[in-house]
C-alpha cells in the first residue's frame, strides 16, 4: 500500500463518518480535490500533511494513545524480541476482532479477494 | 500472528469432522451474521477452511507447519490468556477466584485430590452432555497454581 493510500485509510479510521465536504472543512483541501485523492489521485505534499495534521489532532485527544506510542518506543529497546512478539501478538489478536465485529469485510479481505 | 483467536478458534471448532453450513455455524457459535461471515472468509483466506456444496469444512490438506502454529504451545497460550482476560473483564454472571493462599502441605495434598476429582467429573459430565449441548452453551472452566515465588522469578525473567 502506498503511503497516500495509507494515511486516507487511517484519516478514515479516526474520521469515519465524515463526508466529502467535511473532510474538505478540516484539511482545507478542495472539496472536487478530496474527491480525487479518495479516488486515488496522486497527493502533493501539502495535501499530504494536512491530511497527516488532522490524524495526529485526533492521536492527541486520546491520551492511551500516546502513552501507547510511548511505552512501545521504550518497549523495543528494553524488552527481549520474545516479549516483543508476545506484545505484538496481544495487539494483533485485539485488532483482528475488531475487524471481525465489522459491517463489512476489511479491507484486507477485498484485497485478497481481488488479488 | 501465532494461532487463531479464540473467535476463530469457536467457528473451527463448530465445523466438526463433516463440515457444516452457515446457518448451522451461526446456531452453534451464536456469533452475529456479519461477525460469523467475516470470520468464515478470514479463515478460508487463511487456507484453514473451505467452502465448497453451501457447506463450510476444515481443510484437509493443511501442512504439518501450520498445523504446529496453529495448535503449538505458544498458541494455545495466547488463546487462553485471551479467554481468560474476557472473563475476568466480564461485569456480571461469571465465576472468578484469583487468590494468594496459605497452605500447608498436608492441605496441599488434599487441595490437588480434590482437583483431580474435579477433573474427573468434569471428564464424565462432558462425555454425558457433550453431544447434546451447543458449542456456544458450553462452559469455559480453567484453574491453575504455582509458588508466589516460582511467579515471581518467571515475571523477573519475562
Amino acid at each position: 500500500m502506498s503511503l497516500q493510500n495509507s494515511t486516507i485509510q487511517r484519516y478514515r479510521l479516526f474520521y469515519p463518518q465524515e463526508t466529502l465536504r467535511e473532510i474538505s472543512a478540516r484539511t482545507g483541501i478542495q472539496i472536487t480535490r478530496v474527491f480525487r485523492l479518495v479516488n486515488g489521485k496522486p497527493m502533493r505534499l501539502k495535501e499530504f500533511e494536512a491530511f497527516e495534521k488532522a490524524i495526529q489532532i485526533k492521536i492527541a485527544e486520546n491520551p492511551n494513545q500516546s502513552r501507547l506510542n510511548k511505552n512501545l518506543e521504550e518497549a523495543s529497546s528494553i524488552l527481549s524480541h520474545e516479549e516483543l512478539g508476545r506484545i505484538a501478538d496481544y495487539i494483533e489478536r485485539k485488532v483482528n476482532n475488531r475487524k471481525f465485529t465489522r459491517n463489512l469485510l476489511s479491507p484486507i479481505f477485498e484485497e485478497a479477494v481481488i488479488a | 500472528m501465532k494461532g487463531l483467536t479464540s473467535l476463530e478458534r469457536i467457528i473451527v471448532e463448530s465445523l466438526g469432522k463433516h463440515g457444516q453450513t452457515f446457518e448451522k455455524i451461526q446456531e452453534h457459535t451464536g456469533l452475529q451474521e456479519n461477525v460469523c461471515f467475516n470470520l468464515l472468509q478470514a479463515l478460508i483466506l487463511k487456507g484453514i477452511i473451505s467452502f465448497e456444496k453451501k457447506t463450510y469444512q476444515i481443510n484437509r490438506n493443511i501442512s504439518p507447519l501450520m498445523i504446529e502454529e496453529k495448535n503449538g504451545q505458544e498458541a494455545k497460550k495466547a488463546e487462553s490468556l485471551e479467554v481468560i482476560e474476557a472473563i475476568a473483564d466480564m461485569k456480571d454472571d461469571k465465576l472468578y477466584r484469583f487468590q494468594k493462599i496459605a497452605l500447608d502441605e498436608k492441605d496441599e495434598k488434599i487441595f490437588k485430590a480434590m482437583l483431580h476429582n474435579l477433573e474427573s467429573f468434569l471428564k464424565e459430565a462432558n462425555e454425558k452432555s457433550q453431544s447434546s449441548t451447543l458449542l456456544k452453551d458450553k462452559k469455559i472452566i480453567f484453574w491453575g497454581m504455582s509458588d508466589v515465588q516460582k511467579v515471581v522469578k518467571q515475571i523477573v525473567k519475562g
